[in-house]
């Protein structure tokens, strides 16, 4: 008796610290319930051998710019060895931040190599006729679009086109124009040779507009030694034709001549401006990159996934519903059909409900809808070892037991089915998490967790509560329990026979 | 309240043309699918598997949607948008009385797929962009989710097969699992008929669903055999065939209930559930309801001995 009663309280105080664990800490939803976007990132490498410190240190200049962007509880996780996971909650634009994540980012100063002006001249010229056409662009689609328009836009293009021997591979013409700047501005980097100051002279970045047009600038300011760098190369240039030049990933985004005075001392000051017509988007996604530092490996995003607001409280409204209904449902087919055992399966169950959510809340599992899809499993596989113990119960009745004999043996001889029934479920689960998706391991996960819950629930809750019940003389009726007990059935058959 | 009861040993011929049936049925949809042109695998693969775009946008309207076909939205989209390439492989469907567009097409970058949601906004909007669901996979990771989950399919059957061949002896466990890769091909056959006939599509959750159904036929199986087990050690009096009659028939009550059980969730699921579980809860009733047949029905027929003096040893 003694015993009993601790199990019993022993449960209500797991019932109640759950409880307290459900009040106290709040769900983890996945992105499918609250709304957002997940991208998921694939690091590149020709050889494909990505080490260890290389993920972690693309994931550092990653975490750096995807929070110097300013989005709010953004996470980044590893995932496997190559690959990155980045979630944005709620309603933020995944475009930025694609943006900001997919440049490298590597910021070079070079200075031009002798005797390439003509050359730089008249590819300069090319590329204030490409900007231009991409403002023209620009202010077109703003107003309505007409055809004739467009044409003219694109012949100008093609022109371009064919004076730098180059054809663009995109069939828009908005990504032609871009494509075509880029292959200039690349074109005028390779006019230059490289220095010994990069973009890890860079101790910060910041932006601003210019006085003089609409137009946003990059502030560079540099570490002592990249200061005294910048000083010597701007030395060596002063007053001479070669111009300075600010490549980011190959491209030459702005180029600036170094008056004669500086020839004695070079530029000092540890500072620098890029002024390279850029927007106020424009000028923030660089100050980002510039900040955050080029990545070690380029990334690639091969997963992209996002969900409205909306929709992620609609879905937790549906699963909620759908779960409740469930567990409604259930309930009533096992109460109609075990009586007082049904009812007591109905605790159980509920008490198996609160452990879980308890556990999710503690460990935490984040939620997800699969992952919803998994408790509702599980529930079905709580009902089926209550379904196990109680047909033994009831051939226990049959044979003539008494009921509280048949309590106990139908409960230790449930014990194997259940058992087998349960691992089995549980290997597929941790198959599952351990080689599965994210998304598959929410589902894993909760349905491994509500197995193994489910093994203390229905073994040791229902039991319990039966106990506590059946302690009381009146509460030993057999036909409390099950209907229809001592009908003729295959138990006695096979005790006859 | 006795159920039914199934006279095993008069019915098991039928149960065996049954099954070979649904085998064959299963079997032929495999390899018309295969060869058929727009499928050309044996189970139709979705965007998870082979890589795309899908983009599900609802239209804010105020009492009725106005009517939109698909071709309508393309004929408007090639005058706003130059991207032929991404046109000419586009599919529209129009769903819920005109108000939800859904948009497949193949793997777009972000801008891309957010100038083409601009786009259909100007065409067919306003849209609502709080309840806009965009999803895209890159044709490499599509390969690796099937590479995955085929995998995960492998080495958990193996893992089952390795426990079950533990508890039980060979005979036993080459029925259970024997049980298992019937109800497992039989759905897999089924969902490659609705590929052929409504080109439904199979995802990650598939694969996920044949696990789980993988868990549940050999629970059954397994419980029904715990029970011939049992029953054989208690009896001498009774030959074997009998006993297997006896204890499918004793664990008829619970098979069917812990099936109906794990169903009335999954119905709510189908009936309430987000569209993203539509199909997971389909494929598991499936797989439910041919686990429950194999279990019941036929993998204790295939335990029946011919010669029925013979007394099989269990041990």
């Amino acid at each position: 008796m003694k015993k009993r009663q601790s199990w019993l309280f022993f449960i209500i105080f797991l019932i109640a610290f759950s409880i307290y664990l459900l009040v106290n800490f709040p769900f983890q939803l996945g992105l499918d319930l609250r709304g957002g976007s997940q991208l998921t990132l694939e690091l590149i490498k020709e050889d494909g051998n990505i080490t260890r410190d290389e993920l972690d240190s693309v994931k550092a200049v990653l975490d750096k710019r995807v929070n110097n962007l300013g989005v709010s509880e953004s996470n980044l996780q590893t995932l496997g060895s190559n690959q990155l996971i980045l979630e944005l909650p709620g309603e933020q634009d995944p475009l930025a931040a694609s943006r900001v994540i997919g440049k490298t980012a590597l910021l070079e100063f070079r200075i031009q190599s002798e005797g390439s002006t003509s050359q730089y001249l008249n590819l300069k010229f090319q590329r204030d006729r490409i900007i231009s056409l991409i403002n023209e662009f620009n202010d077109l689609n703003k107003r309505n679009f007409d055809k004739n328009s467009k044409n003219k836009l694109e012949d100008s293009l093609g022109e371009i086109e064919e004076l730098l021997d180059y054809k663009s591979d995109e069939s828009e013409l908005f990504l032609k124009l871009n494509e075509t700047r880029k292959f200039i501005n690349s074109e005028i980097a390779n006019l230059f040779v490289s220095t010994n100051l990069t973009g890890k002279d860079l101790i910060s970045a910041g932006r601003r507009q210019e006085q003089t047009n609409n137009n946003w600038e990059v502030l560079l300011s540099f570490t002592s030694k990249g200061g005294d760098k910048f000083a010597e190369i701007t030395r060596s240039i002063a007053g001479s034709q070669r111009l300075l030049s600010i490549v980011l990933d190959g491209e030459s985004i702005s180029e600036a001549s170094v008056g004669n005075q500086f020839s004695k001392t070079g530029i000092t000051g540890g500072a620098a401006t890029i002024s390279g017509n850029f927007n106020a988007d424009e000028a923030r996604e660089l100050e980002v990159q510039l900040r955050g530092g080029a990545l070690p490996l380029p990334v690639q995003i091969i997963e992209s996934n996002t969900i409205g607001a909306l929709l992620g409280s609609r879905n937790i409204i549906k699963s909620f519903y759908a779960a409740i209904l469930g567990l409604i449902f259930v309930g009533l087919f096992m109460i109609i059909n075990y009586r007082i055992l049904g009812l007591i399966s109905v605790i159980s169950l509920l008490t198996y409900g609160i452990f879980n959510l308890a556990l999710y809340a503690l460990i935490p599992v984040t939620i997800t809808l699969p992952g919803i899809a998994g408790l509702i499993l599980s529930i079905g596989m709580a009902v089926d070892a209550n379904i196990l113990i109680f047909e033994r119960v009831r051939d226990e009745l049959n044979l003539g037991n008494t009921l509280i004999k048949s309590i106990d043996d139908g409960f230790r001889r449930a014990n194997s089915s259940i058992l087998d029934g349960h691992l089995t479920t549980l290997i597929s689960c941790l198959v599952l998490f351990l080689i599965g998706t994210s998304f598959v391991r929410g589902f894993a996960a909760t349905l491994g967790l509500g197995v193994l819950i489910s093994l203390f629930t229905s073994l040791n809750c229902s039991k319990t509560f039966l106990r506590f019940l059946t302690s009381y003389q009146f509460m030993r009726k057999k036909n409390f329990y099950l209907k229809d007990v001592n009908n003729t059935s295959s138990a006695n058959l096979l005790n006859k026979s | 309240m006795k159920l039914i009861s199934i006279p095993l040993n008069q019915i098991k011929k039928k149960v065996w043309s049954f099954s070979i049936f649904l085998i064959t049925f299963s079997f032929i949809g495999i390899v018309i699918s295969s060869f058929y042109s727009s499928i050309g695998k044996p189970i139709n693969l979705g965007m998870d598997y082979v890589g795309g775009n899908e983009i599900r946008l609802e239209r804010i309207c105020n009492v009725d949607c106005k009517t939109i076909t698909s071709d309508e939205l393309i004929s408007k989209l090639r005058i706003i948008n130059k991207e032929n390439n991404l046109i000419n492989n586009i599919r529209f469907q129009i769903q819920n009385n005109n108000s939800l567009i859904s948009i497949r097409t193949p793997f777009l970058s972000i801008a891309s797929s957010e100038k083409l949601i601009n786009d259909i906004n100007k065409i067919a909007g306003p849209i609502n962009f709080d309840s806009k669901i965009s999803r895209s996979i890159g044709p490499k990771l599509g390969r690796d989710l099937l590479i995955n989950g085929g995998i995960s399919l492998l080495v958990s059957l193996l893992a089952i097969s390795f426990y079950i061949s533990i508890r039980f002896d060979k005979k036993f466990s080459l029925l259970a699992l024997f049980a298992l890769f019937h109800d497992l091909f039989i759905v897999f056959g089924i969902f490659s008929w609705l590929g052929i006939i409504f080109s439904i599509e199979v995802n990650s959750l598939f694969a996920v669903a044949l696990l789980t159904i993988a868990g549940y036929s050999v629970n059954d199986t397994v419980v029904i055999f715990d029970r011939i087990r049992e029953n054989n050690k208690s009896n001498d009096n009774l030959n074997f065939n009998q006993i297997i009659e006896i204890s499918v028939n004793e664990s008829l009550r619970r098979t069917l209930f812990t099936s109906l059980t794990t169903i009335i969730p999954l119905l709510t699921l189908i009936i309430y559930g987000s569209y993203s579980l539509h199909w997971f809860s389909i494929t598991l009733v499936l797989g439910i309801l041919i686990g429950s047949y194999s279990s019941i029905l036929l993998a204790p027929s295939l335990l029946i001995n011919e010669d029925k003096s013979i007394n099989y040893e269990i041990k």
